[in-house]
């Protein structure tokens, strides 16, 4: 009976501190959670769930999409499943295309006013986006390192492409040696407001295409527009900066929107925008706990 | 020789009507398949393998495409100017809906369907 009362008291003590401490990520989590569930059970066993979930698949799809049995597998976006798309993968990474650009941004770390003092522990991929309190928004890591450019009296620099990708490439490269996840926090109540924002951005319909993120990268990940399959939306931003052999180059995930925006037929909003921001929040947050694995290529 | 000129007349007149609708409607089929395979405008490919015709790297997002020669016009019609009339979900885009294919440019692409088996 008393073993009985204490254990409840327990429970309800331990409620109440997980309350406390997360009471604002509380929808963010059961949404992770649930993002997780539909991708571990739409890739456990692609064969049988053909129906489901690959209902167009041709007999050669079905030969090349390969069951994922770790939730961290989905850091390789659609070389989690794709098997031609692996070995290309595996291919090209045995001589990576980024090595230089590591370098180039840890001089760029060392070099640069301010850069240090803002960042005196560079394994901080996996923190970013990131609820600025004092600001009451979402700074990414491109727009954090511009802040704190002009904090030093210098010039911010391109949001997209060049020393700012190459400085992530620093910051992922120390923060995947250093076995860093992805770890988002939600601290406020608007910072929850954010994430909400985010997640409605990702899941509406727009541009004259009236397409969604989520059309191509829940339900629409692991089929194919053309020959490209599409990359869940799980583990979509833990490998940044990405070196894209189709830009011969680093992109941030702000340059990456700015495609995605295209596919859906739509003016991209500008980088750095609250929009952005505030959608790479949702989509980092969804990657919580997922290793950190930039940088790294894609097609 | 006045029959004869008649039937003539008639037999040219018919072949043209002929040719002519032949014609208009090979182009507008024509037409239509350029729409579905290029990307700046249908983009139907992006999505939409098709039996019995010979598309370059098509998607898997929709449906492979086939036996549409026996939808109504109609049905097609509707279909490309706005899938939600009849599947509230489709992943499908709604073409005329929004504007990117006209409903001459829809017209096309339904004769081009129309000669899917
Ligand atoms: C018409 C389909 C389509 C839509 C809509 C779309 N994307 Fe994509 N996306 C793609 C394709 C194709 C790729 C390249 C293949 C891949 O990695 O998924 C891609 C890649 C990406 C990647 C890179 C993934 C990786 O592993 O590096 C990100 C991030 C992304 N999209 C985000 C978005 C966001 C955010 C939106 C909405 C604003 C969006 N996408 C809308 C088709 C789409
Ligand atoms: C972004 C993906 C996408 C694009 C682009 C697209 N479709 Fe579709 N289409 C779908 C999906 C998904 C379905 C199945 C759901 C439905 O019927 O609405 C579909 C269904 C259809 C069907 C019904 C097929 C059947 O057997 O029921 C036709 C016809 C069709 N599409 C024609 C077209 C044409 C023509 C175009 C270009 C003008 C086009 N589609 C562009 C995704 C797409």
């Amino acid at each position: 009976m008393i073993a009985k009362a204490v254990k409840a008291t327990v429970a309800v003590m331990i409620g109440g501190v997980l309350l406390n401490a997360g009471s604002f990520d509380v929808q963010a989590e059961k949404d992770r959670q649930a993002l997780v569930k539909y991708f571990m059970k739409k890739f456990s066993d692609p064969v049988k769930n053909r129906g489901q979930f690959f209902p167009y698949a041709t007999e050669e799809d079905m030969k090349n999409i390969m069951p994922v049995k770790k939730v961290e597998d989905f850091r390789l976006g659609s070389y989690a499943f794709s098997k031609v798309g692996r070995s290309q993968y595996e291919e090209i990474n045995e001589m990576p295309p980024y090595e230089d650009d590591i370098d180039a941004g840890e001089e760029l770390y060392n070099g640069t006013k301010g850069i240090k003092e803002c960042f005196p522990d560079p394994a901080i991929a996996g923190e970013y986006p990131k609820f600025d309190e004092k600001q009451g928004k979402v700074v990414t890591l491109s727009v954090a390192i511009n802040d704190c450019l002009k904090a030093h009296g210098q010039k911010p620099w391109k949001l997209t492409k060049g020393k700012i990708a190459d400085l992530e490439a620093f910051f992922a490269a120390k923060s995947k040696e250093a076995g860093k996840k992805v770890h988002i926090t939600i601290p406020s109540k608007a910072a929850a407001e954010a994430y909400e924002r985010g997640k409605k951005a990702y899941y509406a319909q727009r541009g004259y295409l009236k397409l969604s993120c989520a059309n191509c990268h829940v339900q629409g990940s692991g089929n194919r527009v053309r020959r490209e399959y599409l990359s869940p939306l799980l583990g979509a931003t833990t490998h940044f900066p990405v070196y894209r052999l189709k830009w011969q180059g680093l992109g941030t995930l702000e340059r990456r929107i700015k495609g995605c925006e295209k596919n859906q037929g739509e003016n991209p909003h500008k980088p750095g925008s609250q929009w952005v921001s505030e959608i790479l929040y949702f989509m980092a947050y969804m990657s919580n706990g997922l290793p950190v694995d930039g940088p790294d290529i894609r097609k | 020789m006045q029959t004869k000129k008649l039937f003539l007349a008639a037999a040219v007149a018919a072949g043209m009507v002929i040719t002519a609708s032949a014609g208009g409607n090979a182009d507008l089929v024509k037409e239509g398949e350029k729409i579905f395979n290029t990307k700046k405008i249908g983009n139907c490919l992006a999505c939409h393998a098709v039996n019995g015709k010979k598309i370059d790297n098509p998607g898997n997002l929709g449906p492979k495409l086939q036996g549409l020669s026996v939808w109504p016009e109609q049905a097609l019609y509707d279909k490309i100017y706005n899938p939600y009339t009849t599947n509230p979900i489709s992943a499908m885009p709604p073409f005329g809906l929004n504007g990117v294919l006209s409903d001459h440019q829809i017209k096309a692409v339904v004769a081009y369907l129309k000669t899917i088996k």
